[in-house]
């Protein structure tokens, strides 16, 4: 009896929490097992939900609340688009602890999408190591899940990304809107010999999306003629880099490449460079620099980073969006908002189909995850549709640089696949 | 040669920076035997308040002159008191009552005061690194070769000054006196009329107020602060602490110069993600062959 009890109180939770507004985001521990959707007959007013998991507090909410906001906006845009009956909510939950980014808080997250019957698609996580350890939990339990900003390779192709299918490894579930890391390390090698740098200093964050990114750079920097004069790994919680930083000094780059994101030391080792007297040196890196400026202000002059995602503010396509965004959060998009709400988009588009060919029953999620898979979109980054490992099928790249603590466009490059 | 001392004298900045959080750690230990987790975070704290401070003052830039001395004493001694407040406030309200209870207890109380300060200050200052105005300026001076900034010399220098001061005032003044016989045995202090509260809370004033001090140069010295500073930087000052020997001052001084100087030779020849296991390793070795550390005395059992 006491224990049908507390089921029922853990229900009754987890449908308060449902009921919570979508743009309330919080932590949730609960750590409940699967629960298969049967579809059903909806009632009028049947809610059904996009879960978004993001890194909502600590170093990472400066990207990861522009990013929830996209995919909130389209969420409410796509109501439009819902069929009679159905209300389409976002439900936000933050996967950072302590201040960074957890792939144990990103699982029990998905875990809690998972048990909320509502849930019929997950937009998130934002970083690639969460991701991995995401995707074996939502492709066990068939929940369509797209990734806004995850750009590590192995999480789609080769034999890593089959290890993560593993419990449906015939069944893809996982999605991204992004291209990937080493294309993103292959455009900035690339850029760096077109600036004559001949010798580059390779520092990574010893984490999943920074490795893959400075194992990518450093192979096609060396492959164009260019020598790496080094490569380290940082140490997780520290504020000082003075010592690898003077270790760099003597080296004597052209360019010091870094591998991660702003939080996870990518901002302080700029500024850093300039007490040890690198600050004349360029600094490079990817997606994860876009935020550099909020952390070495004016010394971000000098850096360079690119982002797997065409440049918003140059589609004609994404000028709607922009407009929208503005007018509802009185701020400009971050980084990945554009690629969050296409995400999101994704998403909605693929419910709303499911809903239709269930003839207004509320759908299985096997059925969402088919139609993510055959997606044919236009969205504010560009037309849409995955390849069978649920890559973008049109992969654009954008670079852009640091000028007087702002940063600018500098050219987009379209990849050859 | 060259890059030896470059690293060294970077070492010893950093160490600095470690020493003066030390001293807190070891302080409130020895009178208390509470490893206070919070502390870290009342470092970060102090880097807050100066920052706060600063602002309130309009500097945003080097100072020269009158202003320097004026604006950095007023932002040091503030974020110290400051601190030292703080301190007080958290020993008052968490330790005080658990004084007596079994050791496990104050213990996770100190950890979810960290946990408490450091989601308040991410709510206070936002969730990324928040620049710090170098408001010292930072000419350098050749030593063999290798440039050396006057802000690294007023780091060391601080702990230095602070450490003696700290041993004077412990070992010269009947509060000192006090603080000591508290340490030792507190039944008895209080047997002989000492007032054991306000000896406590004089304590966690003073190492507070010392862990400001330590926010307020590395604040200046990185010229950036983060509300999560002061969990790593707390770990490697408790180090530091117990490899000199806990309750020790002196002990943690030198626990801290050796730890910023391992971590930056580490760094150095190892590389980055080795100097943390470097450090870490090092406690170990020292706690399983000398556990009371390298200057330490036996330490106390209470019962």
């Amino acid at each position: 009896m006491r224990l049908i009890l507390a089921t029922v109180a853990l229900a009754a939770l987890a449908a308060c929490s449902g009921a919570n507004n979508a743009s309330i985001s919080k932590n949730t521990t609960t750590t409940t097992t699967a629960v298969t959707a049967a579809p059903s007959p909806a009632p009028p007013g049947q809610v059904v939900k996009i879960g978004i998991d993001l890194p909502l507090s600590g170093g990472d909410a400066s990207v990861g609340i522009s990013t929830e906001q996209g995919a909130l906006l389209a969420i409410d845009q796509a109501q439009k688009g819902m069929p009679h009956g159905f209300t389409l909510q976002g439900e936000a939950l933050d996967d950072s602890v302590q201040g960074v980014h957890n792939p144990e808080q990103g699982v029990s997250n998905v875990r809690s999408f998972i048990s909320d019957a509502a849930v019929l698609a997950v937009v998130g996580p934002y970083n690639s190591n969460v991701a991995r350890a995401e995707i074996p939990v939502t492709n066990a339990a068939g929940l369509a899940q797209i990734g806004p900003s995850v750009v590590a390779d192995n999480l789609t192709i080769g034999p890593e990304a089959a290890q993560l299918r593993r419990a449906n490894p015939s069944w893809n579930t996982f999605f991204r809107v992004c291209t990937t890391d080493s294309r993103q390390g292959s455009a900035l090698a690339q850029f760096a010999r077109s600036l004559g740098f001949k010798r580059a200093y390779i520092i990574d964050d010893n984490e999943t999306y920074g490795l893959d990114l400075a194992d990518r750079f450093e192979k096609d920097f060396t492959n164009d003629g260019g020598t790496v004069l080094s490569r380290d790994h940082l140490a997780k919680n520290t504020q000082d880099f003075k010592s690898l930083l003077l270790k760099v000094l003597a080296a004597k780059p052209d360019v010091v490449f870094f591998g991660g994101v702003t939080s996870t030391g990518g901002g302080l080792i700029r500024k850093q460079m300039f007490s040890v007297g690198l600050g004349k040196v360029a600094y490079m890196g990817g997606d994860g620099l876009a935020d550099l400026a909020t952390v070495a202000a004016a010394q971000a002059d000098g850096s360079y980073y690119t982002l797997a995602a065409p440049d918003a503010e140059k589609l004609p396509a994404a000028q709607a969006f922009i407009k929208a965004y503005r007018a509802k959060y009185n701020a400009d998009i971050g980084p990945y908002s554009a690629n969050a709400y296409a995400a999101a988009q994704v998403a909605a588009d693929a419910i709303a189909r499911a809903i239709r060919s269930a003839h207004g029953a509320v759908p299985a999620r096997a059925a969402v995850v088919a139609n993510v898979a055959s997606t044919k979109l236009e969205t504010p980054i560009g037309p849409i549709s995955f390849d069978k490992y649920g890559d973008v099928t049109n992969p654009v790249l954008s670079l852009y640089g640091f000028k007087n603590g702002q940063s600018y466009f500098i050219r987009q490059i379209q990849l050859k696949l | 040669m060259h890059e030896f001392l470059a690293q060294l004298f970077n070492g010893i900045a950093l160490g600095g920076i470690y020493a003066l959080i030390a001293l807190g750690y070891t302080m409130v230990y020895g009178i208390i035997g509470l490893i206070n987790f919070a502390h870290g975070d009342v470092y970060t704290l102090g880097s807050f308040f100066a920052l706060t401070i600063l602002t309130a003052l309009g500097v945003s830039g080097e100072l020269h002159g009158v202003a320097l001395i004026v604006d950095v004493a007023i932002a040091l001694i503030g974020a110290a008191l400051l601190c030292g407040i703080v301190g007080v406030l958290i020993e008052r309200l968490a330790y005080r009552r658990l004084r007596n209870a079994p050791r496990l207890a104050p213990l996770i109380t100190a950890i979810g005061i960290s946990f408490i300060l450091e989601n308040v200050m991410q709510i206070w200052k936002g969730p990324a690194p928040v620049p710090f105005p170098a408001v010292v300026p930072n000419p350098s001076i050749t030593i063999a070769g290798v440039a050396v900034g006057a802000q690294q010399f007023l780091l060391v220098g601080l702990a230095v000054v602070m450490m003696v001061a700290l041993q004077l005032f412990i070992h010269n003044t009947r509060l000192g006196r006090a603080m000591r016989a508290t340490a030792e045995d507190r039944d008895a202090a209080q047997l002989m009329g000492i007032n054991i509260n306000k000896t406590i809370m004089l304590t966690f004033l003073i190492g507070s107020a010392l862990a400001g001090v330590a926010g307020f140069v590395s604040g200046v010295y990185y010229q950036s602060t983060w509300f999560f500073n002061g969990f790593g930087a707390g770990l490697k000052a408790f180090t530091a602490a117990v490899l000199g020997g806990i309750g020790n001052i002196a002990g943690a001084m030198l626990g801290g110069f050796l730890i910023g100087i391992v971590e930056s030779f580490a760094t150095w020849k190892f590389g980055g993600q080795w100097s943390n296991v470097t450090v870490f390793a090092i406690l170990i070795l020292v706690l399983v062959f000398r556990p009371s550390g390298l200057l330490g005395e036996a330490v106390y059992e209470r019962a």
